[in-house]
């Protein structure tokens, strides 16, 4: 039993104030609700049939949306392999890997949108702050999970090996490496599913990519236009995910 | 005769723990000697070897090896490292290694940093692995994946890993406890006999008082961190061996006898 004595009716309590609060200063209005099925028909009336003279758009955008995530995670790769390194328990002492691992944290909470905006300001618009900003994003998640291979490692044969005679970066390269590649390869690619996931979005606010034409087509109101790029959107995302399953599955 | 291992007054206790895992240990192992550290599990065994191998620090005493003294408080100069070879309980291979890389990894301490990095061994490095994995008669193993090998083709590998060190003197923490009695006695055998032909100094541990009269000179009992006797193999009693077990009981079918 999780809500029991004391505690247990504070946490109650506190649970039912915050949804009272949530709805008594959100301007709910049912009547709002009720009359978005005809709009949203409406909507969807709108959007069929997809409008398919914009393939050549569409070709562009989502090239340059995958170019975006594959500079966007070489760019990852290269900040994670050394900040991995600092970031690990078996690599270096804790007052190197507690800080780093605490920088990557913040860098983890700082949603990707608003660091491509940030992006946007500081070097204009297009593809390059779409790509500084998913490097930046990635190598959060990306450096943590890099320090986590390594760490995850059997520590016998890096004893073997200093006992053997060889130094710190012999044994990270015959002992560690061997053992974490699978590992980091999976990582690597799962995350430029993700890379690539979010990267879609990044044209909104002008950092380069397919999602430029979704939010060129809404605001013109050329639905059936959207509809063709969120069709192309959709196959596109179905299609990195089963090619990554698959490459995923040979590193064992 | 030389001294391989000379030992004295040691004591040490890991970080944490109330009692000290060796007290006052004192003991020599000659050049070309093949010396037997017998004990049931928890005697020191493990420390005691993993501390002449130059893994620990923070002990007391006076230590040396191979004519050359240990520093308590830092490790070996690698320079030094590879004339100590170690053969682990558990192997300690990279799994997802070839045996070949394995037995390399075994050179990588006489290679200059630079030449272990890249990767590239000379043709002395090859032809001295792979006399190794013959010695250990797995020669037609070596493009292998040790994750693909039983324990004792692993251990094998190991012990070639090892001896591709080119060690004057070889460590070995209970290289047999993992493998069954048939295993354990060739593997023991290669042990010691390499050893021998190399003419190095071999000090292994066990908890098997039949294999550690088997294959060694002389044997030294060890019990909570103490040495309890230290002679030749010849003149080992039961009672003596009864006395390391004393908790255990007698144990059948090999041949010890009880004490009150």
């Amino acid at each position: 039993m999780a809500f029991r004595g004391f505690g247990g009716i504070a946490t109650s309590g506190l649970i039912a104030a915050a949804i009272l609060w949530s709805f008594a200063t959100t301007d709910v209005e049912f009547s709002r609700l009720l009359s978005a099925g005809p709009r949203i028909a409406d909507f969807f009336g709108r959007m069929f049939p997809p409008d398919p003279t914009v393939m050549a758009e569409i070709k562009k955008g989502s090239a340059e949306t995958l170019r975006i995530a594959i500079l966007g995670t070489l760019g990852a790769v290269i900040l994670s392999v050394p900040l991995g390194i600092l970031a690990s328990e078996t690599m270096v002492s804790p007052a190197v890997f507690r800080p780093i691992r605490t920088l990557l944290a913040f860098i983890r909470a700082i949603p990707l949108i608003l660091v491509a905006m940030l992006m946007v300001g500081a070097v204009g618009l297009g593809p390059l702050p779409g790509i500084i900003a998913v490097a930046f994003h990635a190598t959060g998640m990306l450096a943590k999970f890099y320090a986590e291979a390594i760490d995850g490692v059997s520590r016998a044969p890096i004893a073997a090996l200093e006992s053997a005679g060889a130094g710190p970066l012999v044994r990270l390269r015959y002992a560690i490496w061997p053992q974490m590649a699978p590992v980091v390869a999976r990582d690597t690619i799962f995350r430029f599913e993700l890379n690539l996931r979010e990267s879609l979005i990044l044209g909104i606010v002008g950092a380069g990519g397919i999602g430029f034409y979704i939010q060129t087509y809404v605001r013109s109101f050329q639905y059936d236009k959207a509809a063709s790029v969120t069709i192309a959107v959709v196959v596109m995302v179905i299609a990195i995910e089963a090619i990554n399953v698959a490459l995923r599955r040979r590193f064992t | 005769m030389s001294t391989a291992v000379e030992v004295d007054d040691l004591s040490f206790a890991h970080t944490g723990a109330d009692l000290p895992a060796l007290e006052r240990v004192s003991f020599r192992v000659s050049a070309g000697e093949s010396v037997a550290l017998l004990g049931p599990s928890g005697a020191g065994k493990t420390t005691l070897l993993a501390l002449l191998d130059g893994r620990l620090q923070g002990w007391s005493g006076r230590v040396s090896v191979l004519g050359a003294p240990l520093d308590p408080d830092r490790p070996p100069p690698s320079a030094r490292r590879p004339d100590t070879g170690f053969v682990f309980q558990e192997f300690a291979l990279v799994e997802r290694s070839s045996v070949l890389r394995n037995v390399l990894n075994g050179r990588l301490g006489r290679m200059s940093p630079l030449r272990a990095l890249l990767g590239s061994p000379t043709k002395h490095d090859l032809e001295i692995a792979r006399t190794a994995l013959a010695d250990c008669g797995i020669a037609d193993l070596a493009e292998r994946r040790v994750d693909s090998l039983s324990g004792g083709q692993r251990q094998r590998v190991a012990i070639a890993r090892c001896l591709a060190q080119e060690p004057r003197l070889i460590l070995a923490d209970e290289p047999v406890s993992n493998l069954d009695p048939a295993h354990a006695c060739e593997i023991l055998a290669l042990l010691t006999g390499a050893a021998r032909t190399r003419g190095a100094t071999a000090l292994f541990s066990s908890h098997q008082p039949d294999l550690a009269r088997r294959f060694a000179q002389r044997i030294i009992g060890m019990r909570d961190g103490r040495i309890v006797f230290d002679v030749p193999t010849s003149e080992l009693n039961d009672d003596a061996t009864a006395e390391l077990y004393r908790e255990v009981g007698p144990i059948p079918g090999i041949g010890l006898r009880a004490v009150s």
